[in-house]
């Protein structure tokens, strides 16, 4: 059972690479214009020259979805590192320390909980976004796009990572350091950060899924990544009204979405289990 | 129990205020001129300075935070800037109904369908049933609603080519209107409580009553009645909180998508016209409802298991 959940989890790993490398290295291979307008091949279905067809403006379909992937791609790696940063500091201190650190944590955690889904993560997006796109421009935007989204997906890493440490911190050999004079600095960075490590690399994995999802959410409600530039969640919806004439250009993209999104899972649940193979 | 009961309650109001708070600070800090956007091309200083008390801008912040939460307990929710200085209460009023009808289509949709996979799942535990209905759970996960919406849209018009006649794309008003967008919203509910139905039902088949009822020779259909489902359904009655949470979440890009004026849509609308007191009003709506049924659902683990002691 082990040996074949590892399979699983090599081949997910395998398969999430070759997605990176197509986001990191594709346009570079595929040289096409994202936002070249083909009038002579509008809606084309693929050809040599769109080996993926074309969209309503007669843009390359394959060149977009690599874009489009790199977008999506990119804002989920900035979610996650803000995630770690505010998640794994805030519930560790919390865990810890308990007394009205762990009062403030929990209850702001809580507070960002009551709102229903992204509701606060589209509220930030639409109120700031186009200051900040007229300030900063298209990398600011993402930015912008990731912080938003991070706002509604910390809490539920500081609150994994509050738990965990609160049953670390009980461990005997945590009250040994403590007993032998070890400083707070080094009990936290040397016996309770590494025993995190294994939770979380899983729940990061686990939380790519959905934040591939809302940021595509996000830019087909207009909130996201802004046009030309491509956004898979964008390029699903702009093709629906087509469907008739090129049903390809909506099935590209809505693949490449719940491609990684099978993958981060699997990936996720194969993590859990090498990383705690008591929970099962 | 009854402490439980009443910390929640006490705690409600907090948690509510601490999102209209947070609502109102994301609308004061803004860019931008509400008054100057609401006026359009027409630059009349004394028009400016009279809807700027209207609205109740020229206080300071905290003034005007304390005379919406004094507005909010009187059930008032201030007046919309894009409708003409229409109550937000009214456009609140109009779309909730029709929230409503589509979240509870949906609930009942998803209930109805997700508790049965569930249940034959685990009855035929380690079969090809069970890997088709995983399967099924699983693309339900992975397939988010806005690739679900083109992929049901593709068949209609597909049974249009071949019939001549197909569902509406997009609207309100008739109840063909309803069926795409049910089936939409209750997609992501319902591979959510199939899997906690399956994975209670399993609990249940592996705990020692069930053996010795089956020891003593009782028929399997009264094992399942008596024992099994009795015990089994108590967990899955306590997914109907969350399950309530994905379609909130659900309805906005659903009612965006197909063109349903709900109050996912109104919220969606006031954000990109930047319509701050539609957007506080909505948000605060949402929320009570969130934090209302999870409460609901925290009772209903204590009412169904008085083993389960929440020391929350």
């Amino acid at each position: 059972m082990r040996l074949h959940r590892h399979r699983v989890a090599l081949v997910c790993l395998l398969g999430l690479l070759v997605v990176i490398g197509a986001a990191a290295f594709g346009p570079i291979f595929y040289p096409q214009s994202a936002i070249r307008l083909d009038y002579a091949a509008i809606n084309a279905l693929p050809s040599a020259a769109h080996p993926l067809g074309t969209d309503n403006l007669g843009r390359d379909t394959l060149a977009r979805l690599l874009l489009g992937l790199r977008v999506s791609l990119l804002v989920a790696l900035y979610v996650e590192t803000l995630n770690v940063l505010f998640g794994v500091t805030l519930g560790l201190l919390a865990g810890y320390f308990g007394g009205w650190i762990d009062v403030i944590v929990t209850r702001l955690a809580d507070m960002l909980f009551a709102f229903p889904g992204l509701l606060l993560a589209i509220l930030i997006a639409a109120v700031f976004g186009e200051a900040v796109t007229d300030q900063l421009g298209g990398v600011g935007r993402l930015l912008l796009v990731a912080g938003a989204l991070s706002v509604v997906s910390w809490p539920l890493m500081a609150r994994f990572v509050r738990a965990q440490t609160l049953v670390i911190r009980e461990q005997e050999y945590v009250t040994a350091a403590v007993a032998v004079g070890a400083g707070t600095g080094h009990v936290l960075r040397l016996h309770i950060l590494p025993q995190l490590l294994g939770l979380v690399i899983t729940s990061s994995t686990l939380n790519i899924a959905s934040v591939v999802v809302n940021e595509a959410v996000l830019s087909l409600l207009g909130l996201g990544i802004q046009p030309p530039d491509p956004s898979i969640g964008k390029m699903i919806t702009d093709a629906i009204p087509y469907l008739e004439s090129n049903p390809l250009q909506v099935f590209f993209p809505s693949f490449m979405l719940v491609l990684i999104v099978l993958l981060v899972s699997f990936l996720g649940d194969a993590l859990r289990d090498v990383f705690d193979p008591t929970s099962r | 129990m009854f402490a439980l009961i009443l910390k929640r309650l006490i705690s409600l109001p907090f948690v509510i205020l601490a999102v209209t708070f947070l609502t109102f600070i994301v609308g004061y800090f803004a860019p931008g001129d509400p008054i100057l956007n609401l006026m359009g091309n027409q630059r009349d200083q004394a028009i400016y300075e009279r809807l700027r008390t209207l609205y109740g801008l020229d206080l300071p912040w905290h003034e005007q935070y304390l005379r919406y939460v004094v507005g909010l307990l009187q059930g008032d929710f201030g007046l919309s800037y894009r409708f003409a200085q229409r109550p937000v209460i009214d456009l609140i009023r109009d779309g909730l109904p029709v929230s409503l009808l589509l979240g509870l289509n949906a609930l009942l949709f998803s209930l109805a369908l997700g508790v049965p996979l569930g249940v034959l799942a685990a009855l035929r535990h380690n079969t090809v049933i069970e890997r088709v209905i995983m399967a099924l759970i699983l693309a339900l996960y992975a397939v988010p609603s806005f690739v679900l919406i083109p992929l049901l849209q593709w068949l209609n018009y597909q049974v249009y080519l071949a019939r001549g006649s197909a569902l509406p794309a997009a609207g309100w008003g008739r109840p063909e209107h309803w069926i795409m967008p049910t089936i939409v919203l209750a997609a992501a509910s319902l591979g959510y409580i199939a899997r906690i139905t399956r994975a209670s039902m399993l609990e249940t088949l592996g705990q020692d009553y069930i053996r010795t009822a089956q020891s003593k020779g009782l028929r399997w259909s009264r094992i399942q009645w008596v024992h099994l489902f009795r015990n089994a359904i108590l967990p899955i009655l306590t997914v109907v909180g969350p399950a309530i949470a994905f379609l909130v979440t659900g309805a906005f890009v659903i009612e965006t998508l197909f063109s349903i004026p709900g109050i996912g849509f109104l919220s969606v609308e006031a954000i990109s016209q930047r319509d701050y007191p539609v957007i506080q009003g909505t948000t605060v709506i949402l929320a009570l409802a969130v934090v209302v049924m999870s409460l609901i659902t925290d009772l209903l683990y204590v009412v169904f298991d008085p083993r389960i002691r929440v020391n929350a």
